[in-house]
């Protein structure tokens, strides 16, 4: 399972984090700190895959934005490659020629949309449909919403 | 992208997103966080009841500050309310803040479970799938208890949404990560694992990682998955790419469940069902072969998902371990992606083959990729890369290549990474440890390694080679030489200096006759060093100085003088400062009988793991080192490292094969004992190597059989009939206990090699021995008694016939591997008139034959004497005599032990002294006795001392014996 996914600029400034266990505070920020220099310190066209403790990590860069994962050791890598892939997909799907920004801006989407996919650390939904289609389901549930909030008569 | 009313409304929200975004410094960005708390808080407080609206906004803003990394100790009241809100937005950014937020705060936690509950029995799916997140994000124990009797439920009930379904499952994997105890799967089991059959592949998706996970901890309850999974696994292999729609990615169908399956059965042994099994290898084959097939995308995505699912089929390859076919594919698989232009590839192939490496069907495939895998931990550009090349080295390293590897590594670690320089100084010192056959190619490794990568070479490994040196004494001269030679060099590292001064402490008399390394010569050479050196180093030269005062008593004064001088006994550090002054007034005052004591050889270290191997495994964290790996390294270390205690006092000395004819009136089956490696457990533990071959008759040494009669009827003539058709087979191959009185017929052998082990009205057994340190041969005459003639005799390594009267020979040849305390067994099974004759007798093999007599003077003997003064060391028994007190019978008895016996060394003229060597193969043991009569009490005092306790013991057991 995945233990924990980040991802951040690469100035390393932390834009989403998504813990799969539960971790002290205080590790959390260890962590962080641990993938951002390790990660960024790494030279163009090296391999995705490092060794962490006993965790494998997996990251890969988008533009100015690196999405970088913890596994556990008997996970299969280049398939958490493509699980990042995805996430960035949906995440282009949804806001559109997805940047930084829009993550910044719209974090609160961000984490809804990565929850329709990933779950407790396990993939839930690979299809990119069905991802989009309850994503899209809930923006409509908040329209209406929208709409009700404007009748106070609710 | 319009259709999407991004922020929805929370204006707020986004001015105060770039207002943090606008700070110039972190400062400001403080300063601004602050404000915002502040505001936050009042209207929290505030008298004014907030719309659920402002709430959201003000919950979020928290979120987003504490996503900065900012401490957030409150609005978590404000963040449960939410939920309980029917307004989606509200419970989503409630939900969300929860999830995030929450550590199990057991007041909140009620709130929660209410809201969560409210929200599972609302029936409306997209309520239901929140409240799943919540449970799966926070995984508390108080949410198992609250939901994990009910989410199985909603699990398996046919008129749950495809979407909760997934959530479910995934729910219940984190809520039985957590806590298993809660989740009692039972009556669900077959249910949930026919989820694997579900038609929504979201769904089987999600359901497998449950499977997965479960199965792992009920292997037995959840076994039916495999033929459902191997099943839905062919479906997916030979589906053509757009068949499953929406789960092909990039050309490749269903990557993640592919995987998920080919995972899922690594958590069993191959299917028993050979269609299923069939089917199987069937799909791995195809995974192997769309390997070689062009790809369908020049995308790197296809190539990533198409891989995951080969690396995942080469996983359950390795796991099955069983096919040498598919293993041997899987290897040249990986041979090639050791080439391919892409990095990932190339480091999960050297990923991969570590574990190939460990399968005996592969490791010699693994092997032939040698000289890649050495050129990649060259030429990579990526550390990473490099490091999992070393790893494959590590993997792929046997007796056969390594020194080969071992070379290549310390060459490598010339321009290594610092990052990992310390991994691989590790592994070098446990490989050359592991795979020594000479302990000079040791001695030379590990030099090399402290010249190399001096600064990266722990305390663990200079600890090792010293351990290694004093417990093994044929590498100590060898050890000597090599690091005073290392010494010369003009600039060399501190941890050389350390290694050198201990060992020339220890052992500068080996090498102290040569002129160019006389004592003074190796302590100038030390003391060249001592100025450059850190505290600590200087402190054990300090202790080395004063080991050479009691070496070589020519050194004294030089240094004395050393000591004496202020930079030593006016030092500023307290430690070195106590140690010169105390070693000074301790060679000045002490006798050099106190100083011989205080100053003893070290003694042996006591056997265990290797300290190398537990730093490699902290470093590593648990798993990296396989369990494999870790006790084929306890086993080779211990083998290593004299093996000494292994196996010592078990009657690890193989049995002996042995046979013997049997006179008889009639005829004689006659079968050899159980082989040798019965008792011969491994090569790290004693083992007397015993083979038996037909000898000639040796007329001359049975004296006491009577003389061969004139009578040679053939057996066929002369037998009753009722018995020459015994058949063999009869025969029990199981050995008799020993003779009651074997342990007697064993005590007569103590002192002398040769004479009647064995005898009665049928039989007769004679020893002839000799022993060379660790060697011995035994030959073994059996006498037949009778006058009849014995056939039919079915043993192997004697003749198949014995005249009447006649003898055969047998030969033992037997190598002492360590010390022991039984003696070996000889099983000789015959028939006699039809009856089965089981014998079985202690061969007088026993320690004191591998004795190597020393002669030393009076002096050299209390010195050693003094040496082995722990209490282990020492056996001591008082016994009443035996047999006339006679000084010559003892002598020669005491000579007949195999030690030297030392005139006028002790003081007493009616006591006995004596020293020897006992040479094992493993190790040698120096032993001191001293025997005392006294002639008025007709007693004896015996006391043995000995480098290993076991030996002091057997020898004064055998020897109160023999007076």
């Amino acid at each position: 399972m995945m233990h924990f996914l980040l991802l951040f600029s690469r100035q390393g400034k932390l834009r989403l984090q998504k813990w799969f266990l539960p971790l002290p505070e205080r590790e959390r920020k260890k962590i962080v700190k641990d993938m951002t220099t390790m990660v960024l310190s790494r030279k163009p066209r090296t391999c995705n895959f490092l060794h962490w403790k006993d965790l494998k990590i997996v990251y890969k860069r988008y533009a100015s934005l690196y999405f970088c994962c913890g596994l556990d050791n008997q996970d299969n890598e280049l398939l958490a490659l493509e699980i990042l892939h995805r996430y960035v997909e949906l995440l282009d799907k949804y806001f559109g020629n997805v940047c930084e920004l829009d993550i910044i801006f719209n974090f609160e989407k961000a984490y809804f949309i990565l929850d329709e996919f990933l779950m407790g650390g396990e993939i839930q939904e690979t299809s990119k449909q069905s991802i989009a289609k309850s994503v899209e389901a809930s923006d409509m549930l908040q329209e209406t919403m929208e709409e009700y909030m404007s009748k106070p008569a609710f | 992208m319009p259709a999407v009313s991004k922020g929805d409304g929370m204006r707020g929200l986004a001015v105060f997103i770039s207002d943090i975004r606008n700070c110039k410094s972190k400062e400001a960005e403080i300063k601004r966080i602050n404000k915002e708390l502040a505001n936050i808080r009042s209207k929290f407080k505030g008298d004014k009841a907030l719309d659920g609206y402002s709430k959201k906004k003000y919950v979020c803003k928290l979120l987003f500050i504490f996503l900065l990394g900012h401490d957030i100790d409150f609005g978590h009241m404000e963040a449960v309310n939410l939920l309980s809100s029917n307004k989606y937005t509200e419970k989503q950014i409630g939900y969300l803040f929860i999830s995030v937020l929450v550590n199990s705060n057991s007041e909140l936690i009620r709130l929660i479970n209410n809201a969560i509950k409210n929200d599972l029995s609302s029936r409306n799916p997209t309520f239901m799938c929140l409240a799943l997140h919540c449970i799966a994000n926070v995984g508390s124990r108080e949410m198992a208890e609250a939901f994990a009797g009910e989410i199985p439920r909603i699990l398996v009930a046919g008129d749950t949404m495809d979407s909760v379904k997934q959530s479910a499952a995934l729910c219940l994997l984190r809520l039985y990560k957590t806590s298993p105890d809660l989740v009692l799967m039972g009556e669900w089991t077959s249910r949930v694992v026919h989820l694997l059959n579900d038609q929504h592949m979201g769904v089987v998706t999600a359901a497998i990682s449950l499977i997965t996970c479960l199965s792992q901890k009920n292997p037995d309850e959840f076994k039916t998955c495999v033929s459902l999974a191997v099943s839905r696994l062919s479906r997916i292999v030979s589906s053509a790419s757009t068949d499953l729609q929406d789960y092909t990615y990039y050309f490749v169908p269903a990557p993640w469940l592919s995987c998920k399956l080919l995972r899922l059965l690594q958590c069993y042994p191959p299917p028993e069902d050979g269609a299923v099994k069939g089917r199987l290898v069937e799909c791995l084959e195809t995974i192997l072969n769309k390997a070689q097939e062009p790809p369908k995308s020049k995308k790197v995505q296809h190539s990533n998902a198409k891989n995951a699912i080969l690396f995942e089929a080469i996983s359950l390859i390795i796991h099955y371990d069983s096919e040498p076919n598919l293993l041997v594919r899987a290897c040249n698989q990986l041979g090639q992606f050791l080439q391919h232009r892409e990095t990932n590839l190339r480091y999960l192939a050297l990923e991969s083959m570590c574990t190939l490496a460990s399968s005996e069907f592969s490791h010699e495939a693994v092997k032939t990729h040698i000289e890649t895998v050495i050129n990649a931990l060259k030429t990579e550009r990526d550390v990473s890369v490099r490091q999992r090349a070393a790893d494959l080295l590590y993997a792929m390293c046997d007796r056969s290549n390594a020194k080969q590897i071992v070379a290549e590594m310390l060459s490598y670690l010339e321009t290594a990474d610092y990052s990992i320089r310390e991994e691989m100084v590790l592994k070098v010192a446990i490989l050359a440890e592991k795979y020594a056959v000479d302990y000079s190619w040791y001695v030379d490794t590990i030099l090399n390694l402290i010249r190399i990568a001096g600064d990266y070479v722990s305390e663990e490994v200079w600890y090792r080679v010293i351990q290694i040196v004093i417990n093994r004494d044929d590498v100590q001269g060898y050890a000597a030489k090599t690091v005073f030679e290392a010494l010369q060099a003009p600039a060399c590292h501190e941890n050389m200096v350390k290694v050198g001064g201990y060992i020339l402490g220890e052992f500068g008399n080996l090498i102290a006759g040569d002129p160019r390394s006389s004592p003074l010569v190796q302590f100038n050479l030390l003391h060249s060093k001592f100025h450059l050196c850190s505290v600590p180093t200087r402190a054990l030269l300090l202790s080395a100085y004063i080991k050479f005062i009691n070496l070589f008593p020519e050194t004294k004064s030089t240094i004395q003088e050393v000591l004496r001088s202020d930079s030593q006994i006016r030092n500023s550090d307290v430690e070195l400062q106590q140690r010169a002054v105390e070693y000074l007034k301790l060679s000045s005052i002490a006798s050099t009988d106190v100083l011989a004591t205080v100053l003893e050889e070290m003694p042996p270290f006591p056997e265990r793991e290797s300290s190398i191997l537990a730093k490699l495994k902290k470093k590593k964290g648990p798993g990296a080192v396989s369990v494999n790996e870790l006790e084929e390294g306890k086993r080779e270390g211990g083998e290593l490292n004299g093996g000494g205690d292994r196996g010592g006092d078990s009657s690890a000395i193989a049995a002996s094969n042995a046979s013997t004819p049997s006179p008889s009136a009639d005829l004689l089956g006659l079968r050899t004992g159980p082989p040798v490696t019965a008792a011969a457990p491994s090569a790290g533990s004693l083992l007397v190597d015993v083979f038996s071959e037909a000898g000639v008759n040796d007329d001359g040494f049975l004296r006491d059989l009577e003389p061969p009669t004139e009578s040679s009827d053939s057996l066929l003539a002369e037998g009753p009939g009722d018995s020459d058709s015994a058949p063999p087979s009869v025969v029990s191959e199981d050995p008799a206990p020993p003779l009651p009185e074997s342990n007697e017929l064993l005590n007569k052998f103590v002192c002398k090699n040769n004479g009647v082990l064995f005898e009665n009205q049928l039989l007769q057994i004679g020893i002839k021995s000799e022993y060379r340190q660790n060697l011995g041969r035994m030959y073994l005459f059996y006498g037949n008694k009778t006058s009849v003639q014995f056939i039919n005799v079915q043993a192997k390594p004697v003749e198949p016939l014995i005249e009447g009267g006649a003898q055969v020979q047998q030969v033992i040849n037997i190598e002492c591997l360590t010390d022991f305390t039984e003696a070996p067994l000889l099983n000789i099974k015959f028939r006699y008139g039809g009856a089965l004759q089981n014998l079985s007798l202690k061969l007088p093999v026993t320690i004191n034959k591998f004795f190597q007599p020393t002669e030393m003077a009076s002096h050299d003997f209390f010195q050693r004497w003094k040496q082995l003064s722990q209490p282990q060391q020492e056996a001591q028994k008082i016994f009443k005599a035996n047999n006339a007190m006679d000084t010559e019978v003892l002598k020669a008895k005491l000579l007949g032990l195999g030690m030297a016996l030392l005139e006028n060394v002790d003081p007493n003229p009616e006591n006995f002294v004596c020293a020897g060597v006992i040479q094992t193969k493993a190790q040698q043991v120096g032993s001191l006795l001293r025997l005392e009569p006294n002639a008025q009490a007709q007693m004896y005092r015996l006391t043995v001392r000995s480098s290993k306790d076991t030996v002091s013991k057997r020898l004064c057991e055998l020897l109160a014996e023999q007076f």
